[in-house]
């Protein structure tokens, strides 16, 4: 037996209605509900993901900060540490200048004050010597004892102008 | 060629003999609190359609990843997303709750168009069939407006804009979900009736041309089955689902407030 071609049949209404039905559930729970839950899965993962990038990004900035600070303050440091030990050099170098011209004349001062004590030493061994050969000479041409203190005064007065003579 | 050779050919290969247009057979009949229930060979067609359409689920929604996905898995994921924002582009996030019951009348009506390929009658060539499915829609537009407008709204709204028009949105009430169900069904079992009547055509012509097997019946009537059957069919599930969309959320208020 067939319907008509456009018949209306309660059986099938009724039948086609569970089946909707059904299908309707069974799409939900074997296809939407697993999708939907993979879906919020992958969701809450690229929010993750998103979260740990920014997290990430947000640390290595004030990282970049940190050391550009930390080498700033290391150029600083050395140019300080450079200047200082340039100045040093040139004090110690201006102290040892300092002290060797010192040194040299006080050498030189020495050898002038050993000349000076020389020159005084000869000065007075020839005196003595000088006064007594002028005393031999005198008296040879006296031929008479002079007083000591005479003797001595003319011996100076003689020598005076043997040195004024020179 | 001899008598003894016409005998020969198998008789599926001598083409239709007679063209009918005849609605499902019953395949049988019982009592149910005293109506007498048909059960006909479109609720067989309905199991099988169902049984492919929620196997095919199983399939694609086996071994879900969040990472490193299978091309299941990929298909799956667009099938749900792409109704889904259909129906949020369509309804409104309000609804989009909706969207199970839209895919499965999409599904639904899909594959039990394309059944029908098979070479057996298709489900949507049944009447009553998208005559439940627009009863469905019928049902969720009223609900709909007594949700928002509560009863009164909805019975002050056939007298809307006069009382004078009564009779008249009373029967533009009707008419949406008859036509909707006539619509899907004139035109698939319109397509397939025109299919019936070019192969019944092809026949008799290889028989006029004394061809015992109808050659002219390869080949030919595909092209037009691309149209009547594939992008036919496709049409009028994607009208079906477009129409019970918009009919059921302009049946609420028009402002989507966000959920």
């Amino acid at each position: 037996m067939k319907l008509g071609f456009l018949s209306i049949d309660l059986g099938t209404i009724l039948f086609t209605l569970c089946n909707t039905l059904i299908l309707f559930l069974g799409l939900k729970h074997f296809l939407f509900k697993p999708v939907q839950k993979i879906l919020e899965e992958r969701q809450a993962a690229v929010d993750q993901t998103m979260q740990d990038a920014e997290d990430a990004r947000s640390r290595a900035e004030a990282a970049e900060t940190e050391y550009t600070e930390k080498l700033a303050n290391a150029k600083e440091e050395s140019a300080a540490m450079l200047r200082n030990a340039t100045r040093k050099a040139q004090q110690r170098s201006d102290e040892i200048v300092a002290q060797a011209k010192s040194e040299a004349a006080g050498i030189l001062q020495q050898n002038r004050d050993e000349l000076e004590r020389e020159r005084r030493r000869a000065e007075s061994a020839l005196r003595s010597e000088v006064s007594g050969l002028a005393v031999m000479v005198a008296e040879k041409v006296v031929e008479r004892e002079i007083n000591q203190d005479d003797h001595a005064r003319l011996i100076d007065e003689f020598i005076d102008s043997v040195g004024d003579v020179q | 060629m001899t008598s003894a050779a016409m005998m020969m050919i198998p008789k599926f290969l001598t083409g239709p003999e007679e063209l009918t247009v005849e609605g499902p057979k019953v395949l049988f009949t019982f009592n149910l609190l005293g109506l007498k229930i048909n059960f006909t060979e479109t609720i067989i067609l309905e199991w099988i359609v169902m049984a492919v359409i929620l196997g095919l689920s199983y399939f694609l929604t086996r071994n879900l990843k969040v990472k490193g996905i299978s091309k299941r898995q990929v298909i799956a994921e667009m099938a749900v997303d792409a109704i889904t924002n259909l129906v949020r582009d369509t309804m409104g996030k309000r609804w989009l709750w909706f969207t199970p019951y839209i895919a499965t009348i999409f599904c639904f009506s899909i594959f039990g168009s394309l059944i029908s390929l098979l070479g057996v009658r298709a489900v949507t060539s049944d009447f009553s069939v998208l005559l439940t499915w627009a009863a469905i829609t019928f049902i969720l537009i009223t609900w709909t407006k007594i949700k928002y407008g509560g009863v009164g709204g909805y019975l002050k709204g056939f007298a809307d804009p006069i009382p004078v028009m009564l009779p008249i949105n009373i029967l533009s009430e009707v008419a949406t979900p008859t036509a909707m169900a006539l619509r899907h069904f004139g035109n698939i079992a319109g397509g397939s009736i025109i299919m019936g009547l070019v192969y019944y055509g092809l026949a008799s012509l290889s028989h006029m041309i004394h061809l015992q097997v109808p050659v002219l019946t390869v080949g030919i009537p595909a092209v037009l089955s691309l149209y009547f059957d594939l992008f036919s069919d496709f049409m009028q599930a994607f009208i079906f689902i477009m129409l019970t969309m918009v009919f059921i959320s302009n049946a609420g208020p028009a402002d989507d407030e966000p959920a």
